[in-house]
């Protein structure tokens, strides 16, 4: 009935209405609704006019370089693998956006979207330049007196994180804490994460849950090793992002150690093992 | 009565009603059955009469799970892709974990003992009439979705999603309203990636 007309896939249709978030290498984010309101309010009840939830769409484009039978079957097992993931994690207990819509033809992969700001974009140095107006404004409220009793805190080094983050009703050390929480309830679930950066990790603004976002690159193993250089990848991305970030990530792994109990000290010595490789490849390099 | 409209899938129009203390389940599915075998004329008005997804309120844990199910089944028509006879039937096929066609139905369409339902009707255009039509056929009380939230039987969704000892429910035991809302991601997130999920 509805496939009788030769207009554009609905997944095609569905992404020219959206709005583009990023564009990135291997896929594009859309934030998108599924369903309009209608047109003519007549014969209509109210419930209709009702707001449906955004979602945020993934695109897997068309690799032109790659054969088309190939690239589909590969967008289709990075799309499979994403939701897969996802859906373990919500199994286990991590805080992840659920899945809202799956198209494997088109390559999208339609999920929950969290209304907040990536932990990135809440750390000193993380900010971009547009968003450093929004910061200010913050600052303003605070030495206002208008501030929430969170208020500034004090990072060591003296340095003071200006609180955007007061507006999400969370503390640096609070959030660190979350950060080594999540991190460690997906590696008791056997779910190496791939590119634990803190721009795949928001805080979301009714609720200050922390969630992890973008699991592309997701795997399951068991393996000590894949656990501590998915720290590893995390650690540098804290340093190489947020200045003095050493205080912030010993936070992560405090919690992350409490979390993992028993199974802490392998991933521990590992994680040594994984930095001293690191430090002796960019001396060499 | 609720309305959706998809302009991606040529404007289609979704109607979906919810009825409460439902009277004559039984009566509705031997009309269904029948239907689908009277292939005469009179079948096709008869086939028209109940043209709409019958599902049990009791297994949809939220609107937003009936939604899913909608959209995935709108997805599958419009790619051609239908793995039921109707896009009807694909709402019931898309809320079940299983491939099993029968069982869907079985589950999750109307079944003699149902006494709340939700009525989805899917249309190329907006159709007149349609609130009238479902009352035709469902005795019952048309209430508000809000009205969804004490019809669903969580006990059935968690045995359906095998959901006992996942380690999401352990951590929030004692608190049922965190417990529900787990169970409602997880289900509406299971019907969304149906078609990749093993
Ligand atoms: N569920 C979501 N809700 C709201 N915003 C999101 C969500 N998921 C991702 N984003 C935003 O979109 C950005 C990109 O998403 P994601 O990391 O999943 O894709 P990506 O292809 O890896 O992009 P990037 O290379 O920028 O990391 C995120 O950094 C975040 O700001
Ligand atoms: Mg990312």
């Amino acid at each position: 009935m509805l496939s009788s007309l030769s207009s554009k896939p609905p997944t095609q249709q569905l992404l020219q209405s959206a709005d583009l978030v990023s564009q990135g290498a291997e896929a594009a984010i859309y934030k998108a609704y599924l369903r309009q309101f209608p047109t003519s309010g007549h014969g209509v009840d109210d419930a209709a006019f009702e707001a449906s939830e955004p979602v945020l769409l993934k695109h897997r484009f068309h690799k032109h370089y790659r054969h088309p039978s190939l690239d589909a079957s590969l967008t289709r097992q990075r799309i499979a693998g994403e939701a897969r993931a996802l859906m373990r994690c919500m199994r286990s207990g991590v805080t992840v956006p659920g899945i809202r819509m799956v198209d494997v033809n088109e390559g999208v992969l339609g999920i929950e979207w969290i209304d907040g700001k990536s932990v990135r974009q809440l750390l000193p140095g993380g900010a971009e330049l547009d968003e450093i107006n929004e910061l200010e404004e913050v600052d303003e409220i605070h030495e206002n007196g208008a501030a929430d009793p969170i208020g500034d805190y004090g990072v060591s080094g003296g340095r003071t994180v200006h609180m955007l983050i007061g507006l999400y009703s969370s503390s640096v050390d609070a959030l660190m804490n979350m950060i080594g929480v999540e991190i460690a309830k997906m590696h008791l679930a056997d779910i190496i994460h791939g590119d634990l950066t803190t721009s795949n990790m928001m805080l979301r603004k009714q609720t200050s849950d922390l969630v992890l976002i973008d699991f592309g690159l997701a795997y399951h193993s068991t393996l000590v090793e894949d656990k501590a250089v998915d720290l590893y990848v995390l650690e540098r991305a804290f340093a190489s992002t947020h200045p003095d970030s050493e205080p912030l990530f010993s936070e992560v792994l405090n919690a992350y150690e409490k979390r993992m109990g028993k199974r802490w000290l392998p991933i521990k010595k590992r994680l040594d093992d994984v930095r001293l490789r690191g430090r002796k490849r960019s001396m060499v390099g | 009565m609720e309305t959706y409209y998809y302009s991606q899938f040529n404007h289609a129009v979704v109607h979906v009603a919810l009825f409460d203390d439902v009277t004559n389940a039984a009566a509705i599915r031997s009309r269904i059955v029948q239907a689908a075998r009277n292939l005469g004329v009179d079948g096709n008005t008869e086939r028209e009469a109940v043209n709409f997804a019958f599902i049990d309120a009791r297994l949809i844990s939220s609107s937003l799970h009936l939604q899913t199910a909608i959209y995935q089944a709108l997805l599958s028509e419009a790619q051609g892709q239908l793995r039921t006879k109707t896009v009807h039937s694909e709402i019931l096929w898309t809320m079940n974990p299983t491939n099993n066609i029968t069982e869907a139905i079985r589950r999750y369409g109307v079944s003699d003992e149902s006494t709340t339902l939700v009525v989805v009707r899917v249309d190329v255009s907006d159709t007149p009439d349609l609130q009238r039509r479902m009352c035709d056929i469902v005795q019952g009380c048309m209430v508000p979705f809000q009205a969804l939230g004490q019809m669903t039987d969580w006990s059935i969704i968690k045995k359906h999603y095998k959901l006992y000892s996942e380690s999401a429910l352990k951590e929030v035991q004692g608190n049922l309203d965190r417990e529900r809302s787990i169970i409602d991601n997880i289900v509406v997130s299971s019907v969304a990636m149906k078609n990749v999920m093993t």
